[in-house]
């Protein structure tokens, strides 16, 4: 197997560890809009970044700190709340994208592997950057852990705590982006939004306890990235596409698998109560 | 108890209670919006301590807001408030709060003991996990609201009634000098209730300050001493035999058709509960 | 730089620029009158999922029988994501997270048979990212058939729909049956989504259906003055977006891609709209906390402007 094949692995361990912390996060705090709007609103910061010719992870970071601050922001006006201040931010941010991108029609990079990713050109430094976000996510695991927890089950009653919720909010919210922008030059932006989401979705409908979902999280995210690559080799298709598709499958397989326990209760409390 | 009543003159002080009683939570000309017209205005009370109040009014009226500014987390556009002598944010650590229950996320992975122990985690602090006295502490709580044997259990898979109480655990874990329950008797049935009632009327007597929202009228008046009335505003305040009237509520509830049974106030048409919406972000 | 209305005219009587022109309307309208209950009924998220599990179809259509086989392929495709994106939906933890997987995993599907193909990808390329200057004769039919479709089906069942976003509990109550409106809706969404593929892209369709309406929201509390300010924000932003975008080209010699100039119209309209909203409410509140408090004991007055906490839990 030639070297890039080695990094684009390295890469798929790395990404799928973090998007199995950082993908529970988003679940259990309900962000998955969220996420997707982040995937695409970063596009015009990977563009820029191609114009001005600077690395597509400075230039998508820095454009999802402007996305996650206007979002919050819209968030807040009672009138309009999270899902508009999304929905606004997604189709705004691709919206700029598309149109910085029709303006210089000959880019250097193509634009298709800012959508699509390209994971058999990843370089160390992008390996590096998301090595440090994973670092970064488990530091916070082990500082605020319990308090992140808390503030995802029940906002009021940590901010009724003396807790800054906003504070927890950010963190959480910074975390999240600093993942999508790391996951763009692997599996670009949107089909980014399968890996960080999957595993963890996945993992809920396995396990019943939040300490036993981030590892099983983990361990789902790296299987995706890696089984999708050895896929994409197989069969010739785009690897992006093929990680995405292979986090799907698990998520479709641990459906299957709860409403087959569900089932089996059912049918059991079925049972005993026809016994009496 | 000394409490100014906006409809009568003077004070309406039952039993006199006010000389010695440090004031547990003092409001004056208290008014708190969330960024648009007040939600609730111009409120003055002094609550001595281990005082029981309940706040009855119809959904909109500000209830929760009064229980949310008390903790400081609604902001006050003017007048004054303080809390156990200092400012809310300070007195946070010796209240506790129970919200209700219906924003909880019934499938979020926790059990039971996990959520109780949330009540510690500011004592516990940030980096470490739960200890000895931690656990001890969660496990008398939990026996004292009686769900002892259901520590492990998924939060979700409990019952309404024993979520409440699981909440109520979790509050008590602070050791609080202030209780603030919202809306706690809500879909409960007898015998959670009566559970409720009684570990209410134990903490009464050991001096705890109780604030309650509720329309429960049994609740108000097993457990409390004094109830407001309200209505984005105090309509009235006082000791529960003299305030409770009918025709003091149906001014509170605006002819919005008021009902009182022995147990309850209903208002017809019912309208929409508390105004949270899930969302998805 | 700016045309002068005679010129405006006349531009807009350019045979390209009036079938763009009907586009832009028609899609306009048909987003804003379905955008009210999107945004009404909290179903953005769910109307993105189905944005992106339309385009497969789009692609699998085109492969199989050319620009005729889009509709169709589509529609299909719409048909399998309503039904996925329903299931999907109603599950506690992780609701949100199972749209974002159907959302993912059918886009994923599009791109991977793209990739595929040798030869079509700049005709993919447009359903992504539409072709609103360059939209033929019969698209355009297609897209006002279509377009019109959506928005009947919305304006009949108007005010069943209107009480089931206000009261789900009234409706049930008075008898009515949620499935079928539900259905209505999500086929009138599925409509527009496909019609607009076509002209605006299938990218940046959703913003027709989410950002004229929160502009109306902003602007009014009124329920029923919503549907008509978002009609005409919408129809305003969209002529002024293909006229900008005209100028561009003409004037300024660039091509910038026509959907963007429209949907980014719409966006700065809306972030003006919001700052004036903002700023009138923070004026209210200053204006509020003037008068003096009484003797100070621990906490007096602040002007602070919220302290909501998460809006999304």
């Amino acid at each position: 197997m030639s070297s890039f094949y080695w990094l684009a692995i390295v890469e798929s361990i790395v990404l799928g560890l973090l998007c199995g912390v950082v993908g529970t996060i988003v679940v259990l705090r309900r962000r998955a809009f969220f996420t997707v709007a982040l995937t695409h609103a970063t596009f015009p910061g990977g563009v820029v970044a191609a114009i001005g010719g600077f690395s597509v992870l400075l230039g998508a970071g820095v454009f999802s700190v402007v996305l996650v601050t206007v979002m919050t922001a819209i968030s807040r006006v009672r009138r309009q709340g999270a899902q508009v201040a999304s929905g606004v931010v997604l189709t705004g941010g691709f919206a700029l994208g598309m149109l910085l991108q029709s303006l210089w029609p000959s880019l250097p990079v193509q634009v298709d592997t800012l959508l699509v990713g390209s994971i058999l050109t990843v370089t160390w430094g992008d390996i590096l950057a998301a090595a440090v976000v994973l670092v970064v996510a488990l530091l916070v695991l082990l500082v605020a852990g319990k308090e992140l927890l808390f503030s995802s089950f029940d906002p009021w009653g940590f901010r009724a705590a003396g807790y800054r919720e906003h504070v927890m909010d950010g963190v959480a919210l910074t975390l999240i982006a600093a993942t999508v922008v790391v996951a763009m030059p692997a599996v670009g932006s949107i089909l980014a939004i399968a890996l960080i989401v999957g595993p963890a979705a996945s993992a809920g409908m396995l396990v019943r306890r939040v300490d036993r979902i981030i590892p099983v999280a983990c361990l789902l995210g790296v299987l995706s990235g890696v089984l999708g690559l050895v896929a994409s080799l197989a069969w010739d298709i785009a690897a992006g596409g093929a990680i995405s598709l292979v986090a799907a499958l698990f998520f479709v397989l641990a459906s299957a698998v709860r409403s087959l326990r569900k089932g089996r209760t059912t049918a059991q409390a079925l049972r005993t109560s026809a016994e009496h | 108890m000394t409490v100014t009543d906006p409809s009568t003159s003077r004070d309406s002080a039952a039993a006199p209670r006010a000389g010695g009683a440090a004031a547990s939570i003092r409001l004056e000309h208290a008014t708190f919006s969330y960024g648009g017209a007040p939600s609730l205005a111009d409120v003055t009370a002094s609550i001595p301590a281990g005082e029981a109040v309940a706040l009855i009014g119809p959904n909109g009226s500000g209830k929760s807001t009064l229980l949310k500014g008390i903790m400081g987390l609604v902001p006050l556009v003017s007048g004054s408030l303080s809390v156990l002598g200092t400012s809310p944010r300070q007195a946070l650590r010796r209240v506790g709060y129970m919200p209700q229950t219906d924003d909880l996320d019934p499938n979020f992975p926790v059990t039971l003991r996990q959520v109780v122990m949330m009540g510690r985690y500011r004592q516990i602090g940030w980096g470490r996990r739960p200890g000895k006295e931690d656990r001890r502490a969660v496990a008398a709580a939990l026996e004292r609201v009686g769900l002892a044997d259901e520590a492990s259990r998924k939060f979700g898979d409990l019952s309404g009634g024993q979520q409440q109480r699981g909440i109520l655990a979790r509050a008590l874990t602070v050791d609080p000098a202030i209780l603030l329950l919202d809306e706690p008797f809500n879909g409960l049935d007898r015998t959670n209730r009566d559970a409720l009632l009684t570990t209410l009327n134990e903490l009464r007597e050991q001096g705890v300050t109780v604030v309650t929202s509720t329309h429960d009228l049994e609740l108000a008046r097993e457990v409390c001493s004094t109830v407001m009335l309200l209505n984005r505003r105090v309509v009235a305040c006082g000791p529960i035999e003299t305030t409770l009237t009918l025709e003091k509520v149906e001014r509170t509830f605006e002819g919005v058709g008021v009902e009182i049974d022995s147990h309850t106030v209903t208002t017809l048409p019912h309208g929409h509960g508390h105004e949270h919406t899930r969302e998805h972000g | 730089m700016f045309p002068s209305f005679p010129e405006i005219v006349q531009i807009l009587s350019l045979p390209f620029m009036t079938r763009s022109l009907v586009t832009v309307v028609v899609l306009a309208v048909a987003g804003a009158l379905i955008g009210v209950f999107v945004n009404l009924r909290n179903l953005e998220f769910i109307s993105d999922g189905l944005a992106h599990s339309v385009f497969p179809g789009l692609v699998v259509g085109y492969v199989v029988a050319g620009t005729d086989g889009v509709f169709l392929g589509a529609l299909i495709a719409a048909l399998v994501a309503s039904v996925l994106l329903t299931v999907v939906s109603r599950r506690g933890v992780g609701s949100d997270a199972g749209i974002a997987v159907v959302l993912a995993s059918m886009f994923s599907i599009g791109i991977v048979i793209v990739s595929r193909q040798s030869g079509y990808v700049s005709q993919l390329e447009d359903l992504l990212f539409g072709r609103l200057l360059t939209v033929t004769d019969s698209q355009v039919r297609q897209i006002v058939v279509v377009g019109v479709i959506a928005t009947l089906l919305v304006v009949a069942t108007w005010r069943a729909q209107l009480f089931r976003a206000f009261d789900p509990q009234g409706f049930r109550a008075a008898g009515y049956r949620e499935l079928p409106y539900d259905v209505v809706l999500n086929v009138a969404v599925a409509l527009v989504v496909v019609a607009g593929s076509q002209a605006i892209g299938n990218l940046l369709v959703l913003a027709l259906l989410i950002v004229p309406v929160a502009v109306a929201r902003l602007i009014t509390t009124h329920v029923a003055w919503v549907a008509p300010v978002a009609a005409v924000v919408s129809v305003l932003c969209g002529g002024v977006g293909l006229l900008v975008g005209y100028q561009a080209s003409v004037v300024g010699g660039v091509s910038p891609s026509p959907s963007a100039v429209v949907v980014l119209v719409m966006i700065v309209v809306y972030l003006l709209v919001l700052v004036a909203y903002v700023l009138g409410r923070q004026v209210r509140l200053w204006r509020l906390s003037r008068p003096a408090a009484g003797p100070g004991l621990t906490e007096r007055a602040e002007g602070r402007s919220d302290a909501q906490g998460r809006s999304a839990a």
